[in-house]
């Protein structure tokens, strides 16, 4: 930004009392002309068209007519596909949320008096939270073999990461005073982490893994997809066959689930603050 | 001396029957200091509020510099309000833009519809607002964002705003609430200096005695609705003071007080 | 004295049985879940893909990293830029009326209800779906990613755009109406700015969760660089996949290091 002033010199601004003002460019115009340009090429690429879209924007509806009225036929097919997602999402996500602890305090510089060792486990952690579940979950199921365990892992990955980053921030901004004092009262480090950091970190860390616990009942339910068990895998087998108002049925279901989850999850979450 | 603000039986009472004015007479000149003081919920807030129409009264007369308040429909309410600036307890300032956008907002009404779309405002206003922020002292923060700066350099950027406004009366509801005392103070010392340098009249709601016998010229005392001391700041004893604060039974016998008799 | 001691000691709030019996809910639970999970040992063909990745992501395909051509990495990361660029703007574009219509501060109680109803099960309908749907509107291809990506936007858009909405602080509204504005100036110089830089903040932070999203897309053929990262798998070219993984991971941590710089500039000012 500072070439930016350079190239666009501030504009002096002289009042009456002969005090000068300078007044930096705005970057507004520049930054609007930058998201025209992204806009214009964006459409190029992708070969965006608004004709085509107001030409058949109904088609989009045919397979939502389809799905409607739901297949509740189906139901009894769904039941265990759907506890297997909850199920993946419930290990996933309660292992990667402990795992994430000990990557978290690795990862803290203010702990951690080697910043070497902090260093590598935040880069592990940003690089796992890089990888969209869903490639994890590909990459697993090669691994580990088709089912569940490759979706497991996928989620647990994905915690991993996710609560890894944003416990290891939050740990880095804490008031390290109390930390200090009870080391000075000849307690070890791992005490006085116990008894100061983890009182100030454990509302925020139990609500952000229910957090991400819901959101991987979401995620969980299309990693399937891949071959990762679960919900998705229905959902291939259906759309495979065009069976779209089983599909209607599964999205019923799962819509339902999900919703009963973030209410859980919400009350929880709302106690702990 | 030309009267700037007159009141005449002015009678305001809220939808939920709470009398907040009955029977308020006060003239206020042009380049009066004036302090309201009272206690919460005397009525001090309506009374300001009044003036540039952001309440209606129910009954008597309102004239400010010749004009009927309470007759104004509409656009006229506007035009009306661009004469009278004011400020708040709580600042009102939009805190994630910059000072002097905030203090050019005084400008707005008057800019033609492209720029008010763009929010593009022409040099003679940018210099009409620093200048503004001048007078109050803190044109060095004029592209700093309204949330980095402290509460009694917010209240300067209120002042400014409405000092842009270049008004003919100036209001103020509890300016100094939420300000500690130094910075109080100061921005009590900005009120007076401009007051003094531009005759501008200011009519200002006060719970800080002190400070309100200290900067203002003349004080009014409100109690219920009523006003029940109006005379020089210099003059006001402990029994005027407590005849506006005292024990709210013993109302009765209070309200004749010698000093209730309107002046001029 | 002693007694008094006493009496806060008893009074001292009993949290160990709620936390020891949150403790045995969360065992029991995973106890369950783990019973019905496919634990497989790791036979040996899986950790020679294992070492096969490992191998691809250190020994990348070069010439189709920095090739130019349109199957070449580079490309394909353009074109998913591209696709998450202009879904991110379209979702974030349709979901302010949306958000408008789902604060009960703007709306009645019932009006924002049903709408977050809605937008839940817009939420919850997965993009591969979405993307079959919009493949019967536009063919194959990111055209069909774009809208996909729109439409995913818009539920967690909303829904953080509500909670801004929910936060305006109107005091402004009253300065500005002592001023003498009208309902539209008061909307332009009081409203938007305390809106534009939070939402433009949700907005990129949107991107930057579209742009890992988006490599979903290519699983059903919506464009970006999912479908080239499966074909190379699912062939076992472990160095194809290799410069692949190797260039998404790039672009995406480029991409967070900027939007977080510009989020915060836009947080702090």
């Amino acid at each position: 930004m500072m070439i930016y002033d350079k190239l666009f010199p501030p504009k002096k601004i002289i009042l009456a009392n002969n005090k000068v003002v300078e007044e930096k460019r705005s970057k507004t115009p520049f930054i609007f002309i930058l998201i025209i340009i992204g806009f214009v090429i964006s459409v190029n690429v992708t070969g965006f068209s608004f004709s085509i879209l107001l030409n058949r924007w109904q088609e989009f509806f045919v397979i939502l007519k389809e799905m409607i009225p739901p297949n509740i036929d189906y139901l009894p097919n769904i039941w265990k596909p759907l506890l297997d997602t909850i199920k993946m999402s419930l290990v996933g996500s309660l292992l990667g949320s402990l795992v994430a602890v000990i990557f978290a305090i690795l990862a803290s510089s203010n702990i951690i008096k080697s910043k070497f060792t902090a260093g590598i486990f935040k880069f592990i952690l940003s690089v796992l939270r890089t990888l969209p579940t869903l490639v994890t979950a590909l990459i697993a199921t090669f691994v580990f073999g088709l089912g569940t365990m490759a979706g497991t892992i996928a989620i647990f990955l994905f915690t991993l990461s996710y609560i890894g980053k944003l416990l290891y921030e939050q740990i880095e901004t804490i008031n390290m005073g109390s930390f200090e004092a009870l080391e000075s009262m000849g307690l070890t480090r791992l005490q006085s982490f116990r008894h100061a950091i983890v009182p100030e970190i454990l509302p925020t860390y139990l609500s952000t893994s229910l957090f991400c616990f819901e959101g991987n009942v979401r995620y969980a339910s299309i990693l399937g997809y891949v071959g990762a068990g679960g919900l998705g895998l229905l959902l291939n087998e259906r759309l495979g066959w065009r069976d779209y108002s089983s599909v209607g049925m599964i999205l019923v279901i799962l819509a339902i689930t999900v919703f009963i989850i973030e209410r859980i999850s919400e009350y929880f979450r709302k106690k702990l603050q | 001396m030309t009267t700037v603000i007159e009141f005449i039986d002015v009678n305001k009472t809220y939808p939920n029957g709470v009398t907040a004015l009955s029977n308020v007479n006060l003239k206020i000149e042009q380049g009066e200091f004036v302090a309201i003081i009272g206690l919460s919920g005397a009525g001090k807030s309506t009374l300001i509020r009044c003036v540039n129409r952001m309440h209606d009264i129910n009954s008597g007369k309102l004239i400010v510099n010749t004009i009927d308040v309470s007759a104004l429909r509409g656009k006229e309410i506007r035009q009306y309000r661009r004469k009278v600036g004011m400020i708040f307890q709580s600042f009102n300032l939009v805190t994630r833009t910059t000072v002097l956008n905030n203090v050019l907002l005084s400008s707005v009404p008057e800019l033609p519809y492209w720029r008010k779309v763009l929010g593009v405002f022409p040099k003679e206003t940018k210099i009409t607002a620093l200048t503004a922020l001048d007078k109050v002292g803190i044109l060095d923060k004029a592209y700093m964002r309204v949330d980095q700066l402290s509460g009694g350099q917010q209240q300067r950027v209120a002042l400014a705003r409405t000092l842009a406004q270049s008004p003919e009366i100036i209001l103020a509801d509890e300016p100094v609430a939420s300000l500690d005392p130094v910075t109080a103070k100061q921005v009590m010392d900005d009120f007076k200096k401009i007051n003094k340098e531009t005759n501008m009249s200011i009519l200002l709601n006060i719970h800080h005695v002190e400070l309100a016998l200290e900067y203002a010229d003349r004080v009014i005392g409100i109690r219920q609705g009523q006003v029940v001391y109006d005379g020089k700041a210099s003059e006001v004893t402990q029994s005027v003071l407590d005849s506006i604060y005292g024990d709210v039974q013993s109302q009765d016998e209070l309200t004749i007080h010698p000093t209730l008799q309107p002046q001029s | 004295m002693s007694e008094m001691i006493e009496n806060q000691f008893e009074n001292e709030p009993k949290k160990g049985f709620y936390w020891i019996s949150i403790a045995t809910i969360l065992l029991v639970a995973f106890i369950w879940s783990v019973s019905s999970i496919e634990v497989q040992s790791l036979n040996e063909s899986g950790l020679t893909i294992a070492s096969n990745i490992f191998r691809g992501l250190m020994n990348p395909d070069l010439e189709l990293l920095f090739g130019l051509t349109t199957g070449g990495v580079l490309y394909l990361l353009f074109e998913t830029i591209c696709i998450a660029f202009l879904g991110t703007i379209f979702g974030a574009i349709l979901a302010i009326p949306i958000a408008f219509l789902m604060a009960p501060s703007v709306v009645p109680a019932p009006i924002a209800y049903i709408v977050r109803l809605v937008v839940i099960v817009i939420r919850t309908v997965p993009a591969l779906v979405y993307g079959l749907m919009f493949i019967r509107v536009t063919g194959p291809g990111p055209f069909a990613g774009v809208l996909t990506m729109s439409i995913t936007s818009i539920g967690m858009v909303s829904k953080l755009y509500v909670d801004i909405i929910e936060d305006l602080d109107i005091s402004i509204l009253e300065s500005l109406t002592s001023m003498g504005c009208t309902t539209f100036e008061k909307i332009r110089f009081g409203i938007i700015p305390q809106l534009f830089s939070n939402f433009l903040s949700i907005t990129i932070y949107r991107f930057d969760m579209n742009l890992r999203d988006a490599t979903i897309l290519g699983l059903v053929g919506a464009g970006g660089i999912g479908a080239p990262l499966i074909f190379a798998m699912n062939s076992y070219r472990w160095n194809e996949v290799g410069s692949i993984l190797v260039g998404l991971i790039v672009l995406i941590l480029l991409v967070e290091f900027f939007s977080n710089k510009m989020r915060a500039r836009l947080v702090k000012g």
